[in-house]
């Protein structure tokens, strides 16, 4: 037998991962390397009752292409290792070897539910690098299409977080609301998923009609489609029960963890980079920051699920002023087509769906960023799952999981 | 004889085999039916009737087996097609009108599938399983009774019957989960051990105060006891055993909210996982007779099985053709014509601007729908099996509804949850609702 | 920009400071040593006065002749995004404290920094590769990673190493394509 080897790679007859008739009962050793570190030692050895399921890359509901090996005693999970990578397409390197304005559509198809944040972050740091001020109609803009986005983001986590608890129907009426927002958005950016409208200095394009007219419509009855969805399901005893004290975080633990987002303000902290780090034209507008588990023992998969909610209706508030305050002018800085900013550093974060979405980038004075960190907050917020779930159910793995509304593109990167 | 053999010659090689095994037939029927008649027939008919058990026991068997399959694809198709609606989808509209056939398809192309089994899968059980499984569930169809005398077998001890049956489908899903050599289907089948014995539980002693109330195991006597106004279904006496009842049989039959033998989302599908083909397609089968089973215990013990709501007039109409001699078959010719002249008459004087030919064509449809009415409410007064086969599907089918509508809209439960709710809540409930029905008996008798 | 918070962190941190503070938009930066760390982290972190308690980001960088790793803070008390640059650590065995200590969520990003620079984060108990293979035997980010080459000597190319743990990292002969200064 050949050296074992790691993980997918080229399995073959002499791979101890296969197993053949008479073999069965050798498939001891999980992975088939020595431990690497300390802790993967701990993780990979067994105690008596306890046994490994492993979870994905194949799995209906870990949202994407996700990886847990669960370490279970009957259907308790004692233990889980979440393991990463196969998504990764290396979008830091991607983007050092693209010039700063593709850097946009590269970064893009990062969080592919809400993609005009992933957008939003690097042209903010270019902005900084090339000291460009965007047009406040540019500003208005950004947030109401923002705004929408995250609107579109929740109602679809809505959907997810039922599914995953085994309920069929509310993933289709949240698909009604988010496509009504795609669609609309399609009709200003002319893509429905990918929007790659931020530019370097504004917004590709004015508002147009057709925009214009299906928002209205949609504003017209947003709240009230709101309320008939969370009819569906706050109201029903099994699918409270089955969130109600899972996964409690608080908030001085969600500090030291880094959560950022939804997930810290329903752990009791009131932290929105909208508010706590005010950019683009945030601090002109009127919103509450929703706050829930304010007691000491924080917030559960509940509170994480019903705050979602509560910002969506925030999120409508916003779109409603940027109509009413919408300023005239023009939507693009005047800017040289090839940009080559002076050397230096800039780091920006935007409130994402999800929470701090943040750039670094360094400049070397060519036309490609020399390095491009790119801070996801689902990536910082999978690590809470491994904490949040020991000594729990199996079932409550995905309860968990579905509420802290990881996306695994911007985990992988 | 040229003539014939050149006309031979043209036809085709299948021609040759064909024709001359048709004159074959032609001679050779004839005697044989007559062979059959004469000497055969007498002799089979006193085999049949000395057999009398046996014969009707074979006939039950196979035509329980045979209307389950239709069941099953019925209720498939009505699942997902109101879950469609639920959903605010089209569903199934390919195959069929409005998709009808889709279930039927996809059971064929179960049978087309790859039969897969698992190299380190233990064979023999794991072929063997599903059909434990199906079969179990299949059998129970042999003591419900479908109408007034529709019954398989009507066993003194229907009841145990039932719930004996009934709960050895657990091995079989055990044994199929144990089998696949997979912790996922290990852990769906392990679930479904404990969801099926603890429900098992609660499921049986809702049903005792039933038995105490009618005093009988029987299952077609409890049917019976029933008949008359809808005030004399046992729903009315034993709410609370019906409620029990409803909810320990949907954890039996491992529906949504209990479907965690299954859950997509967790075990991905639990003792299932490693099934393909048509051993997948009969625990699939046996999901949905399993549905139609809890529906159809739902209506025989709690909702008047086969008897209608209300008493209906019931009549044995003395039609004697007979006697009309010469005018009945001028009224077979005439009559007709003449219904639907007259229908014709008033769409022909009302829309005085449509043609002649669309007013008789109105005219002969009613003529037509009436006909059939009145053939229908014939049979319905006539023969108390057609009344009660109506009945008992409906109401049937309106559980089955039920159960489709809860799996459009609950979430699922979690296995603690599931466990403590059978222990903690349905089973003290149970013993309270036989304790209260065995008091009030025995309060009714001293009064 | 924020003068007030320049004074405060020249004042309490004046010994640690590896470089002048600069202040460019709404982002202070500091220069540190990576020994000093854990020192500067604390203190940010637990003194009122400065009250850091997000981390925010923690990016690894490789300038082409020296490493750093850069940590982005947050406060209540500022209106300033704080970033702090570990700098200097050498190319061939970059090493720096965890930070794992004090932000238990630096764990998944530094193992990050590790998969990608080789960046050995000395306290982390779990530092292994996160995204790569684990017989992976590059890192991609650094600035000598090339893509031919290194495809080659990984499992797709057809050799099979086994990572070692905590192993020195390998490093390419060739000068790396690109640099910036600082």
């Amino acid at each position: 037998m050949t050296t074992p080897t790691g993980l997918g790679h080229h399995a073959s007859e002499d791979d101890p991962r296969i197993m053949l008739d008479g073999q069965i009962g050798q498939y001891e050793q999980v992975p088939p390397y020595p431990p690497r570190t300390e802790r993967e030692a701990e993780f990979y050895s067994l105690r008596d009752g306890e046994m490994f399921l492993n979870m994905g890359p194949q799995h209906p509901s870990t949202h994407g292409v996700l990886r847990v090996v669960l370490k279970i005693n009957g259907e308790n999970v004692v233990d889980l290792d979440p393991v990463l990578g196969y998504l990764h397409r290396g979008v830091e390197k991607l983007c050092e070897n693209s010039d700063y304005h593709h850097v946009i559509s590269q970064i893009d198809p990062l969080e592919y539910v809400s993609s005009l944040f992933m957008e939003w972050a690097p042209v903010m740091s270019f902005e900084q690098l090339l000291d460009v001020k965007v047009p406040r109609r540019a500003e208005y803009i950004r947030v109401l299409t923002g705004e929408l986005l995250r609107v579109a983001s929740h109602v679809l986590f809505q959907g997810w977080m039922a599914l995953d608890l085994g309920g069929l129907a509310p993933i289709l009426y949240s698909f009604i609301e988010r496509d009504e927002i795609v669609e609309m958005l399609a009709a200003l950016t002319g893509q429905r998923m990918l929007f790659n409208y931020f530019r370097i200095g504004g917004v590709n394009g004015d508002l147009n009609h057709e925009f214009m007219s299906r928002l209205g419509d949609w504003m017209s009855r947003a709240l009230v489609q709101h309320e008939a969805n969370i009819g569906l399901l706050n109201e029903n005893e099994i699918f409270v029960r089955r969130m109600r004290d899972i996964g409690r975080l608080d908030g001085e633990t969600a500090k030291r963890m880094g959560v950022s987002g939804p997930n810290i303000r329903a752990a009791g902290v009131p932290f929105d980079v909208r508010r706590a780090h005010p950019y683009s034209v945030y601090p002109e507008l009127e919103f509450d920051i929703p706050v829930r588990g304010t007691g000491p023992a924080g917030g559960d998969s509940l509170d994480r699920y019903l705050l979602r909610l509560d910002e969506v209706r925030e999120s409508i508030r916003i779109i409603d002023q940027c109509l009413h305050n919408m300023p005239d002018g023009p939507v693009m800085a005047r800017l040289p087509r090839l940009m080559r900013p002076r050397p230096g550093r800039a780091w920006a974060a935007v409130e994402s769906p999800r929470g701090l979405f943040g750039t670094y980038v360094i400049s070397d004075g060519t036309d490609q960023p020399f390095r491009m960190k790119i801070h996801d907050p689902s990536f910082v917020h999978l690590q809470l799952v491994g904490m949040l779930m020991k000594n729990n159910l199996i079932a409550d793995t995905m309860a968990v999981m579905a509420s802290l509304d990881p996306v695994m593109g911007g985990i992988d990167k | 004889m040229t003539a014939i053999s050149k006309s031979l010659g043209q036809v085709t090689t299948a021609g040759k085999v064909i024709i001359p095994l048709l004159l074959v037939i032609l001679v050779v029927g004839p005697i044989a039916t007559y062979l059959l008649a004469t000497v055969a027939g007498p002799v089979i008919v006193d085999v049949l009737n000395s057999n009398l058990g046996i014969v009707r026991f074979v006939v039950a068997i196979t035509g329980v087996l045979l209307f389950s399959i239709p069941a099953a694809f019925i209720i498939i198709y009505m699942e997902l097609k109101v879950i469609a609606f639920m959903n605010l989808r089209i569903g199934p509209d390919r195959v069929g009108p409005k998709g009808a056939a889709h279930s039927v398809i996809a059971g064929l192309k179960v049978l087309t599938k790859e039969d897969f089994s698992p190299n380190a899968a233990d064979r023999t059980i794991f072929t063997w399983a599903p059909v434990i499984v199906f079969l179990t569930s299949v059998m129970t169809f042999l003591v419900i009774p479908f109408g007034p005398g529709l019954v398989g077998a009507k066993l003194n001890i229907g009841v145990l019957y039932l719930f004996s049956v009934g709960g050895m489908s657990v091995v079989g899903l055990l044994l199929a989960g144990w089998s696949s050599f997979n912790k996922y289907s290990l852990l769906g089948g392990l679930r479904a051990a404990a969801q099926v014995v603890s429900y098992e539980i609660p499921l049986t002693l809702s049903v005792v105060g039933l038995i105490l109330l009618a005093g009988t195991l029987s299952v077609d006597q409890l049917a019976a006891n029933q008949a008359g106004w809808f005030t004399n279904w046992y729903v009315f006496r034993q709410p609370l055993g019906a409620l029990i009842f409803f909810i320990a049989a949907t954890a039996e039959a491992n529906r949504t909210p209990f479907d965690l033998t299954e859950a997509d989302s967790e075990i991905v599908a639990g003792f299932a996982t490693e099934y393909s083909g048509m051993r997948f397609g009969f625990l699939f089968f046996a999901e949905y007779v399993n549905v139609f089973i809890i529906s159809a215990l739902m209506t025989t013990f709690f909702f008047g099985a086969w008897n209608a709501p209300f008493p209906f007039p019931h009549l044995t109409v003395a039609l004697d053709p007979g006697s009309l001699g010469i005018m009945l078959p001028i009224a077979i010719a005439v009559g007709p014509l003449l219904v639907t002249l007259a229908l014709a008459v008033p769409f022909w004087l009302i829309r005085t601007k449509a043609p002649a030919w669309q007013a008789l064509l109105a005219g002969f449809a009613l003529a037509n729908l009436l006909a059939f009415g009145a053939i229908g409410l014939l049979t319905y007064i006539s023969w108390d099996w057609v009344a009660g086969l109506i009945w008992f599907f409906v109401k049937s089918f309106m559980f089955v509804f039920v159960f489709v509508w809860m799996r459009g809209t609950f979430p699922r439960v979690r296995v603690d949850q599931l466990m403590g709710f059978a222990w903690k809540w349905l089973l003290p409930a149970s013993l309270l609702n036989l304790f209260v029905t065995a008091l009030a008996i025995i309060v009714v008798k001293s009064l | 920009m924020d003068r007030s918070l320049k004074a405060r962190l020249e004042a309490r941190l004046a010994d640690h400071l590896a470089g002048p503070i600069r202040q460019r938009h709404d982002q202070t930066e500091i220069r540190i040593r990576p020994a000093d760390l854990l020192e500067v982290m604390r203190t940010l972190h637990d003194d009122p006065d400065f009250d850091f308690t997000i981390i925010a980001d923690l990016a690894g960088v490789d300038t082409g002749t020296t490493m750093q790793v850069v940590y982005h803070l947050w406060s209540a008390k500022t209106t300033d995004w704080l970033r702090i640059i570990a700098e200097g650590m050498p190319r061939e065995d970059p090493r720096i404290p965890s930070l794992t200590g004090l932000w238990p969520g630096a764990e998944w990003m530094e193992r990050e920094t590790y998969d990608m620079f080789g960046i050995i984060f000395e306290g982390n108990r779990d530092l292994r590769r996160i995204y790569m293979p684990p017989d992976y035997a590059s890192f991609p980010l650094r600035k000598d990673f090339y893509l031919p080459d290194d495809s080659a000597r990984s499992p797709g190319g057809g050799a099979r190493h086994v990572e070692q743990p905590n192993a020195p990292v390998v490093t390419s002969t060739r000068a790396p394509r690109r640099t910036v200064r600082g």
